[in-house]
């Protein structure tokens, strides 16, 4: 009824302008046209003068002992207008302010990471870039950073022989903030990881991976890296899994610290 | 005085004009979908839920711009038949304003005579080809609206300038009722067009020699109030939402209390004079491709060389050109200079220079003398646009949400998605389904487009901190509360999500679900 009134009037007031105004549209319909369309769009837009009450709510099932679900009243969002733009950059603050505690360790360990044979899960990868994982350079810079496939991935350290591990230092790509996912450190006896492979870090909570459900935290790349006890786990060779991170869908590595000695 | 009719283009150009149209409409319509909601976006699209849910809509002075968006959305929605907002799309939201952006070029026509038939043709395909236009063609906000709102005003002024015809003024006093009610800076194009058009009447009449200027038509009072008339009708009832919102046309002037504070220095948005001209002309993120639309600032200049020099012109109107580009230099001088600059800001300007680029487009192959050297011009202009074509792509497409974009700000990560769908595939594992109840915090109300995303769970709650009872089946937290509220071993942190460049969310999930979860199914995670 409402709709139909608002038609008739819409109708009415350009009749009465045309003819008040003694003047005729000659350019081929087109204002009249958009008045007509004018006058339809007000018609959609006229709030609905009544809504069909909605269905009431199932009340909650009581359970056998009459209880019902406690309904809590949760506050509805605010609204915000748009955020600050953030230029991603190369210098990351540390998300901590607080130092990275120390790591007390056996006396006369070395970094076992350099000289280290290493391979990779893509196949892509070259040996020059690869060298770039142990050359000391922990640099935020384009320079610093090998690029692996997406999905997951892994690189992997051959010491040659048995070695006794105490620590982990994993530099992903720390130019931008970011977390890698499914960050899992492994190490076994053999080079395809079949015999005796230990886990010594894994932070892949839902198991995408396939190495096991990990019960380590995600973490922020920082300038610092990823310090990982290894508690003097004995092995020949160390891996090192990651899948993607929440800036993109590459694997991305910087450095990485093997701190150990000869195992006796 | 006045042309009557609009006999300038004939059918070939009309054809030509619907395929670059149809040319427009692809590429603003690909994949629409794929960039996740920017905070704005889902802000409006929420509260046209709001206003779609409980049938009344109330304008809000201090933020959130004006009412159009939402009543094209409902009237949209009516059309299509919609019936609630929790089966609504991205996409078929964005659709409102591609529709707007598609409208640019189908209003063309009513310039045919200003811009001249082969300038009106130039300017289509470098308004279908721009990359701004396209991203944010693609963007439900209401800036789109916004412009074609003004260029609707513009056109039908110009039609009722040629005509003297009552219906374009009336026309026109309802494009600048509907510039009011999208958005509060349509008084700087207001007030560029009337810088435009007395600085145009002075050149015309003072400065330019080289022809009696032309008489400027008297312009009956009752045709200007008629307009008015019309402006503030429209704007009444839209501000009043229909009548059902006293308050609303009064917001509509307070408003500009706290945009004026923006304006000054009050607000995130402040960036240096060359904020626009960096991301227009060069554009270049380390790593990622160059981007520069300065084809079409230099063929606008072009243009507007031609409209105060009279040479070039063809068909083209030389007082519309001169006041197409006073009004587009005055407007692009206000947004320079105010110190509160998103870029999709840049479109209203940025619109102006596309006509006059249409312009320069066809004097410059107009005044080249021999035929072979004139399809050869015509050939590198066409090459040009195309080039704009490839970059509007990869802004729409390849680097939708991606920060060497320049006209991506303030963007939704994709990786929100992933959390998302975490959340989803938790609820549909839960015994509770979509009653599980959710907890969302973060500083600031920093947690959008989450309430989009979410919006079909019945229990969500919001916080713009750690409450005092901060416990749920699912928690979504800031990182930069450090909140850590796994620590009583009931929730695991299932990993971090990134909102946002440098803002990140943690997903804390109740042990009990996570572990159902875990059993339930074979899955990966989402977006690997």
């Amino acid at each position: 009824m409402i709709r139909l009134v608002a038609a008739r009037l819409c109708a009415l007031v350009y009749r009465t302008m045309t003819n008040v105004m003694k003047v005729t549209f000659n350019v081929r319909g087109f204002p009249r046209a958009l008045l007509l369309l004018a006058g339809a769009g007000t018609i959609l837009l006229l709030p609905q003068a009544s809504r069909a009450a909605e269905p009431a709510k199932d009340a909650p099932a009581a359970s056998a002992q009459g209880l019902v679900p406690l309904d809590i009243k949760l506050p509805a969002p605010a609204f915000k207008g748009t955020p600050k733009d953030i230029q991603v950059g190369p210098n990351v603050e540390p998300v901590s302010d607080k130092p990275r505690p120390l790591m007390m360790v056996p006396p006369g360990l070395k970094n076992i990471a350099t000289g280290s044979k290493i391979t990779c899960s893509d196949k892509n990868a070259t040996a020059e870039n690869l060298a770039k994982l142990t050359d000391g350079d922990k640099e935020a810079s384009d320079q610093s950073i090998i690029f692996i496939h997406k999905g997951l991935q892994w690189v992997q350290l051959d010491f040659g022989s048995p070695q006794q591990i105490y620590a982990v230092v994993i530099w992903h790509a720390h130019n931008s903030a970011k977390v890698y996912h499914d960050v899992v450190v492994q190490v076994a006896d053999d080079p395809d990881f079949i015999e005796n492979v230990r886990t010594i870090f894994n932070n892949d909570a839902d198991n995408a991976s396939g190495l096991g459900v990990g019960t380590d935290r995600e973490y922020f790349e920082t300038y610092e890296g990823k310090l990982i006890n290894a508690k003097g786990v004995k092995a020949r060779y160390i891996r090192f899994y990651s899948k993607g991170s929440t800036e993109s869908a590459l694997n991305e590595y910087t450095e990485l610290e093997v701190y150990g000695r000869p195992a006796k | 005085m006045g042309t009557p009719g609009l006999r300038l283009l004939s059918g070939s150009t009309l054809i030509l004009l619907l395929l670059v149209a149809a040319l427009a409409l692809g590429l603003r319509c690909f994949r629409l979908d794929q960039r996740p909601m920017h905070c704005d976006e889902a802000v409006k699209a929420v509260k046209f839920g709001e206003f779609w849910d409980d049938g009344g809509y109330r304008y809000d002075p201090s933020e959130h711009h004006g009412p159009s968006l939402y009543y094209a959305t409902l009237a949209a929605m009516r059309l299509a038949g919609r019936r609630d907002i929790e089966h609504l799309t991205e996409a078929q939201l964005r659709l409102i304003t591609v529709g707007f952006g598609l409208g640019l070029i189908l209003l063309l026509p009513l310039v045919a005579d200003g811009l001249g038939r082969s300038g009106t043709v130039w300017a289509a395909a470098l308004t279908a080809l721009s990359p701004a236009m396209v991203f944010y063609s693609r963007y439900y906000i209401h800036e789109m609206l916004l412009v074609f709102f003004t260029f609707l005003a513009l056109a039908a002024g110009w039609r009722y300038w040629r005509s003297g015809k009552l219906g374009w003024a009336l026309l026109a006093g309802a494009g600048v009722g509907l510039m009011d009610a999208t958005k509060e800076t349509f008084v700087l194009s207001l007030a560029a067009a009337a810088l435009a058009l007395a600085a145009n009447w002075a050149w015309g009449r003072w400065a330019d020699a080289s022809r009696p200027p032309e008489q400027a038509a008297r312009i009956p009072i009752k045709h200007m109030a008629a307009g008015l008339a019309v402006w503030l009708g429209v704007a009444l009832l839209l501000f009043s939402s229909f009548f059902s919102n006293a308050a609303g046309p009064l917001d509509s002037l307070r408003t500009y209390l706290p945009w004026l504070h923006r304006a000054e220095g009050a607000s995130p948005h402040i960036h240096s004079w060359g904020f626009y001209w960096h991301r227009l002309l060069w554009f270049h993120h380390a790593k990622g491709p160059v981007w520069s639309e300065g084809l079409i600032l230099v063929l606008g200049v072009l243009g507007a060389y031609a409209g105060f020099a009279r040479r070039g012109l063809g068909g083209a109107n030389a007082s519309f050109v001169r006041f197409l580009a006073l009004y587009t230099f005055a407007l692009a001088a206000a947004y320079t200079a105010i110190a509160y600059k998103t870029p999709w800001c840049l479109l209203g300007f940025w619109h102006g220079m596309i006509l006059l680029a249409g312009v320069g487009s066809a004097g410059l192959i107009r005044r080249t003398r021999t035929r072979p050297l004139r399809m050869a011009v015509r050939l590198l202009i066409l090459a040009g646009a195309a080039q704009l074509g490839w970059q509007a792509w990869q802004a729409a497409v390849t680097y939708a949400a991606d920060p060497r974009n320049p006209y991506v700000y303030a963007q939704t990560s994709p990786d929100l998605l992933n959390l998302v769908q975490r959340v989803e595939a938790l609820a549909k594992v839960s015994p509770q389904d979509g009653k599980l109840v959710v907890k969302v915090m973060a500083p600031d109300s920093d947690y959008w487009p989450l309430p989009w995303y979410l919006r079909n769970l019945e229990r969500v709650g919001y916080y713009a901190e750690v409450p005092a009872d901060p416990y749920a089946s699912i928690m979504i937290v800031s990182s930069q509360f450090k909140a850590a509220l796994d620590e009583k071993k009931t929730h695991v942190m299932v990993g971090y999500f990134q909102l946002r460049p440098q803002v990140f969310l943690e997903l804390y999930v109740e042990l009990g679900l996570w572990k159902e979860y875990l059993e339930s199914s074979k899955h990966e995670r989402p977006g690997s």
